[in-house]
């Protein structure tokens, strides 16, 4: 089989978007340990500072966007009774992290262009750190709720996360040779970048690749280091048309495409055709023909990345290698913000700044346009997300006018 | 978020796994296979995603296969899991359709000598979970 195959998933079909909107204002809350914080005023938080950023005020934004995937996300009601408005709001729950943060995008343009708002924030934050203790699994939990998991799949120990993603690169080092260092490698890239990031969880803790290498297996072939943090926070971003966003105070980062892709078996990775891939296989050719341009073109990247092997699997399937090509091309430096081939997780990532679904890789690819990034990659013009749920994965391509 | 008192035991009622768990305690691995095509279906959502036909048939399959891969765990996610750890948690592709990939545990072996690919065949053993009332008669796998 091969790796795109219709065997196993499909793109969706999406309107051309290119050049019509763009990302005018980022904000992140801050990223913790368990700090007692509500998902809900972590969200504002983020909204508070991605409006300051953006020169807005809150009345001048007419449409929000969010996920209702944990029943706690900040919403327009939320919105009009922290900002203290009465004012309609165009909502959509089309929004928030993960495969949202890349795809949001494109639901807002479509918004824009047809006059329903003209200024959408969309936002996401969480608070499982604190709300750990009280989870089955802790973010393991949606899973465990899911009752052919719940009857198939945790009776075996096969759950959570970190277990499925475990065995997806033990196959993945059996098809291509990709070896733990070569895992390691992403994690230590990640890891510097966080160092030099004030806002990062891990931002005070140094990783070499010795030290990887030289910690336990915590399910095999991961180690701790594989896996994502646990945290406490989030982020919004503000959208607007381009010719809107002229007259705002931040350099304009345009929308330039966006691309999703689905697997055919949704949330059973076990099931998945082809097991060693992601959606990106799907997702990533439309985003790139939506804006002209091929991956070579891209000077930083961030993906969702809840473990080394599905940033190894989103660099093969986005087409920055060739498919099992990943382990060898991650090798070294390839990764780090100054002078690697392919700068990635600037920030940090999942595994080093924080665990908050992929909304910050959007406010760093954003911040890294504009030059205003903690680990500035030189000259960055065109910046991309790669978006992952396991059912979906999602691309979007900024890019600085 | 609330779950069952036996979690992690399956729920053996549970319509669309009930004749899986029911096989099992009569020490057989069943699968729905299509009724309209070749395939099996799995998970048994009912509909066949090959042919996307909605009728299958519960159907006792050899219990052969191959590893298709797996993870030695060591830390216990859960506490009803601490008693186990290490375990080997994995899926095997069973003979008469490798689309089918049974999760299961890799029992009776050192996990050092397991391979991809490598045959395995089923047994029946009983799933049984700390600080929880009861026990299942689960498929698991040694190799063949």
């Amino acid at each position: 089989m091969t790796t795109a195959s219709p065997d196993w998933g499909f793109p969706s079909d999406l309107e051309d978007v290119s050049g019509e909107v763009a990302i005018a204002g980022v904000g992140e809350a801050d990223h913790t340990k368990a700090s007692g914080r509500t998902t809900k005023q972590i969200a504002a938080q983020a909204i508070e500072r991605a409006l300051a950023d953006a020169g807005l005020t809150p009345r001048d934004v007419d449409g929000i966007m969010y996920s209702p995937f944990d029943g706690q996300q900040f919403g327009a009601d939320d919105y009009r009774a922290h900002f203290g408005t009465s004012h309609d709001m165009w909502v959509s729950t089309a929004g928030g992290g993960m495969v949202w943060a890349g795809s949001a995008p494109h639901e807002a343009a479509l918004a824009i262009r047809t006059g329903k708002a003209h200024t959408i924030v969309n936002v996401f934050s969480v608070a499982w750190a604190t709300q750990r203790a009280d989870m089955v699994g802790g973010p393991g939990e949606v899973h465990a709720a899911e009752l052919f998991k719940q009857n198939l799949e945790v009776p075996f120990g096969w759950f959570p996360q970190p277990v499925y993603f475990a065995t997806i690169a033990r196959r993945h080092m059996h098809d291509y040779g990709t070896t733990p260092a070569q895992l390691g490698a992403i994690a230590v890239a990640c890891r510097r970048h966080a160092n030099l990031t004030p806002a990062a969880v891990l931002h005070d803790k140094p990783l070499t690749l010795e030290q990887y290498l030289a910690s336990p297996a915590i399910c095999d072939p991961f180690r701790k280091e594989d896996c994502c943090l646990i945290s406490d926070g989030g982020g919004a971003y503000v959208m607007t048309s381009v010719d809107r966003a002229r007259d705002l105070r931040a350099p304009v980062v345009e929308v330039a495409g966006v691309g999703v892709g689905n697997s055919k078996t949704r949330t059973y990775w076990a099931q998945q055709g082809d097991f060693t891939a992601t959606p990106q296989v799907f997702a990533a050719p439309g985003a790139f023909r939506m804006a002209g341009i091929v991956p070579a073109d891209v000077d930083v990247l961030a993906c969702y990345d809840p473990f080394t092997i599905v940033s190894l699997m989103q660099i093969e399937d986005m087409g920055f290698c060739k498919k099992g090509e990943g382990g060898p091309f991650v090798e070294g430096t390839t990764l780090h913000f100054d002078g690697g081939r392919l700068p990635y997780n600037t920030h940090g990532g999942m595994l080093s700044h924080a665990y908050v679904l992929g909304i910050a890789h959007v406010v760093e690819v954003v911040r890294q346009l504009r030059g205003e990034a903690a680990a500035q990659v030189k000259d960055a013009e065109i910046g991309v997300y790669g978006g992952y749920t396991g059912p979906q994965a999602s691309t979007l391509i900024l890019r600085r006018r | 978020m609330r779950f069952r008192n036996e979690f992690p035991l399956p729920d053996t009622d549970w319509p669309p796994t009930r004749e899986f768990w029911a096989a099992a305690a009569r020490g057989e691995l069943a699968v729905p296979r299509c009724d309209a095509c070749p395939r099996y279906i799995w998970y048994p959502d009912g509909t066949c995603r090959f042919c996307g036909s909605h009728t299958s048939t519960w159907t006792a399959v050899s219990g052969r296969g191959r590893l298709f891969s797996w993870s030695v765990v060591r830390r216990a996610f859960i506490p009803q899991l601490a008693a186990d750890v290490p375990y080997v948690a994995g899926l095997v592709a069973i003979e008469e359709d490798t689309a089918v990939r049974i999760v299961t545990c890799i029992v009776d072996c050192d996990p050092a000598l397991l391979r991809v690919d490598m045959p395995m065949r089923v047994v029946f053993r009983p799933l049984r979970f700390a600080g929880v009332r009861g026990e299942v008669t689960a498929p698991m796998f040694v190799p063949a």
